[in-house]
């Protein structure tokens, strides 16, 4: 009779190996759901850049209070909707849908809980539009310093409304000194930004000192139109502009992996079966086979940024390929020959001895044993890993990044000579970029590697499970 | 390595005369296919000396200049500013710290997988788990490094580490301990797989519970395998580049502390790499220098994982 601890112990230990395995898995699962809830905001950015706009942060300098941030757009596409709605380059955004904004992230969360449809956006009009030019004049009551009047007032802007006339001078605003041209616009920028809506202005008039409500704010309808697939489709098709998340695009990279790691599978496929076939069908046993072997088991576990060392002194350098898809492909070419030779060799390893037997007995050369009677046996063997090693050279990007691929192109690749990027390296400059809205971009790019990854993988196991064929 | 091949020793000089003698034309065909093949495994061997070659030779005007004392245990790593100063220790102790904290997470979680999958799990389970794993194993290392910068660290952040820097070895090396978490489990699992039956049934027969049977008897027979696996794991964690690239920071810390930004051998070869300098720069032989050290310290582990494993086939062959 066992004591009952013995039991329970056995019991705690199998708990806690179902729990480390569950672990890796959950690793798993945990990752692709946190990527798949990053890139859930490609669908707005591309809203927005459908409306005709582009969005940066900037900061404004407020006196006690450090930096506030605020969101600026950056561009505003001719004739698009936002300019339409008045919108124009250099206007601050600070309300979507009765949201206020500080950041283009929270633009982009506004327009995500908005859904589609026209939303109102309010924004405080650039200096040119919010007053007109100002001129910096000798200051009405302290001479030597700089007072700053207005020139001209625009027909409809905020300054008009609030009962603004040429020749004002703005003494303060919100309670803040004015001390310049641009800084009184910040000025105006920071106190929006902070809380009130109408600000008081103390401007001079004459001689005669005034306290006006200033309201900056300026409303309009913009139509976003969030649409996830045709988001993603842009995302995959367009090169897109890299100084903006919302703008910037795929296509450049996934031509560049395709270019790069079919110029390596011309190579390292060839070579690699053909070196299994040598030393599986050919070559007898001898230390030439012996280091043959001893050498392709160390070039496999070569660390990827010593293969992207030689690449770079030997492709790039000495033959004078440089940063191109050619080189970038006989790199990755280096990286993948031994996996391709081990998994070769197994699947040739896998066809019985009688079976070339056989055939040599009917008088079949050699090569003919292999050509008609082995390698057709072998090949789903082959092709699997080949599949696998071609998963593996897609999401391989110290070498390239060694090599000096570019982190981002905004051409695609059109001849082997011409330098590249890959999709891994796109998604290393993403996740590295501080502004708002590239992690995003770095997400949705890992969903297209993990999704090339899975089905490769898929077919890989596939092609395993149904021609894997069980020799008696 | 099947030696025996009979189509290889029919070809050979010392095979004995053949019945059967092929046409002349058809035997320069089969000869011509055969060299062509053995060009094939020749360029394998080609290139490896030559990778090895070239980080020898290029390391040369390296060691010229800088002893190897002064490479090896000098704390300070500072080729561009003058007075320069090559010093590896403080790499290889960040190298070592983000490789230790990335086992402590794969090893137990790996060993315990392993054991469940060959022990506990029936054939249906494995099945399914054993292509996950390696679907696992393959997944692009800069998702787990895109993982480490923007999940993990900010994760730890907010609950128990606010002091963590935005850039630390500690997400990396966590990061990378799930990363080489799969292959740990996989070659564990093959280890353990391999043990005799008889030894179960034996352990069995005098009474044993299933847990004493695994702790007592199959894991340590298959220790060696089990150590094998694991040296090939730090081997894999010393070699990886994009997770610490993205996630470890590009400045080196002495004394090594994992909340600080971390620089690894692998973050150096990319800074000089990626490193805007001329192309005759003293600096691109250190690049070289920095390359033969990795080698040689991968190499060296995973020879020795090679040979336990063999040893280990033996045994139980």
């Amino acid at each position: 009779m066992r004591p009952k601890w013995r039991k329970g112990r056995g019991t705690v230990f199998g708990a806690l190996s179902v729990g480390a395995l569950m672990v890796g898995l959950l690793a798993l699962a945990t990752m692709i759901a946190a990527t798949v809830l990053q890139a859930r905001r490609l669908t707005a950015m591309d809203a927005t850049s459908q409306a005709g706009l582009a969005l940066s942060l900037r900061s404004v300098e407020v006196p006690g209070r450090e930096f506030v941030p605020y969101v600026v757009a950056a561009q505003v596409d001719p004739d698009s909707a936002a300019e339409r709605a008045g919108l124009s380059r250099g206007d601050v955004l600070v309300g979507v849908g009765g949201s206020a904004v500080s950041r283009p992230d929270e633009v982009w969360d506004a327009l995500g809980k908005l859904g589609p449809g026209s939303s109102t956006v309010s924004w405080i009009p650039k200096p040119e539009k919010l007053w007109g030019p100002l001129r910096a004049v000798v200051h009405p009551e302290r001479p030597g310093e700089l007072g700053v009047t207005l020139a001209a007032v625009p027909v409809g802007s905020p300054a008009e409304r609030a009962g603004l006339r040429p020749g004002d001078a703005l003494i303060s605003v919100a309670g803040l000194p004015v001390t310049g041209t641009r800084q009184a616009w910040e000025l105006v920028v920071g106190a929006v930004r902070q809380g009130p809506q109408v600000l008081t202005l103390v401007i001079e008039r004459g001689r005669e000192r005034q306290e006006l409500a200033f309201d900056p704010i300026v409303q309009g309808e913009i139509p976003f139109q969030p649409e996830l697939w045709r988001a993603w489709g842009r995302f995959l098709t367009r090169i897109g502009d890299p100084r903006y998340p919302e703008r910037a695009g795929l296509l450049s990279a996934l031509v560049g992996s395709l270019l790069v790691v079919g110029v390596m599978a011309l190579f390292a496929f060839p070579l690699g079966v053909g070196a299994a076939v040598y030393l599986e069908e050919y070559a007898s046993q001898n230390w030439f086979t012996e280091v043959l072997q001893v050498l392709i088991a160390n070039l496999a576990g070569m660390p990827s940024a010593v293969v992207g060392i030689f690449g770079l002194e030997i492709f790039a350098r000495s033959w004078g390929l440089g940063r191109s898809v050619f080189a970038g492909g006989l790199t990755l070419a280096l990286l993948v020959l031994p996996m391709t030779i081990v998994a070769a060799r197994e699947a040739l390893r896998t066809v019985p001895r009688w079976v070339r037997e056989a055939a040599a007995s009917v008088g079949a050369t050699p090569w003919q044993v292999i050509r008609f009677h082995v390698l057709p046996y072998a090949l789903p063997g082959i092709f699997t890993g080949i599949i696998l090693a071609l998963a593996r050279a897609l999401g391989e990007a110290a070498p390239l990044l060694l090599l000096g691929a570019f982190l981002y192109v905004t051409y695609v690749p059109q001849s082997l000579l011409d330098s590249f990027t890959i999709v891994p390296l796109q998604i290393f400059d993403w996740a590295t970029k501080p502004q708002d809205g590239f992690a995003e971009l770095a997400a949705a790019a890992i969903l297209v590697l993990i999704a090339m990854h899975l089905v490769l993988n898929s077919i890989a196991i596939v092609l395993r499970n149904r021609y894997q064929r069980r020799w008696a | 390595m099947p030696a025996s091949n009979p189509l290889s020793r029919q070809a050979g000089p010392g095979a004995p005369p053949a019945l059967f003698r092929p046409p002349s034309g058809r035997s320069t065909k089969e000869r011509l296919i055969r060299s062509i093949f053995l060009a094939c495994g020749l360029l394998a061997i080609v290139i490896t000396l030559a990778a090895a070659g070239m980080l020898a030779g290029g390391s040369v005007p390296f060691f010229q200049r800088v002893s190897l004392g002064e490479f090896l245990a000098g704390l300070k790593w500072s080729p561009l500013h003058e007075p320069s100063s090559y010093g590896v220790l403080a790499l290889i102790a960040d190298t070592l710290v983000i490789t230790g904290i990335a086992l402590l997470v794969a090893l137990p979680l790996g060993l315990l997988s392993a054991v469940f999958l060959s022990e506990y799990a029936n054939f249906r389970l494995r099945q399914v788990v054993k292509p996950i794993l390696e679907i696992l194993a393959g997944v692009p290392t800069v998702v787990y490094g895109f993982f480490a910068l923007r999940f993990v660290t900010p994760l730890l952040q907010r609950t128990f580490l606010p002091q963590l820097q935005f850039w630390n070895g500690l997400s990396a090396g966590l990061v990378m301990g799930i990363m080489i978490l799969p292959l740990v489990a996989s070659l564990s699992e093959d280890v353990l797989f391999a043990v005799p039956r008889g030894l179960r049934e034996a352990a069995y027969a005098l009474g044993a519970t299933k847990f004493e049977v695994t702790a007592r008897v199959v894991v340590p027979a298959a220790f060696s395998g089990i150590g094998a696996a694991f040296i090939l794991a730090m081997s894999r964690a010393i070699g990886e580049t994009m997770i610490v690239a993205l996630a470890a920071g590009r400045t080196p810390a002495w004394p090594p502390n994992p909340t600080q930004p971390m620089l690894t051998l692998t973050t150096t070869i990319v800074n000089i790499a990626t490193g805007d300098h001329e192309a005759t720069a003293f600096i691109w032989s250190a690049l070289f220098a920095l390359g033969l050290l990795l080698f040689l310290t991968t190499l060296v582990l995973n020879v020795a994982s090679h040979l336990i494993v063999r040893r280990f086939r033996q045994r139980y062959a």
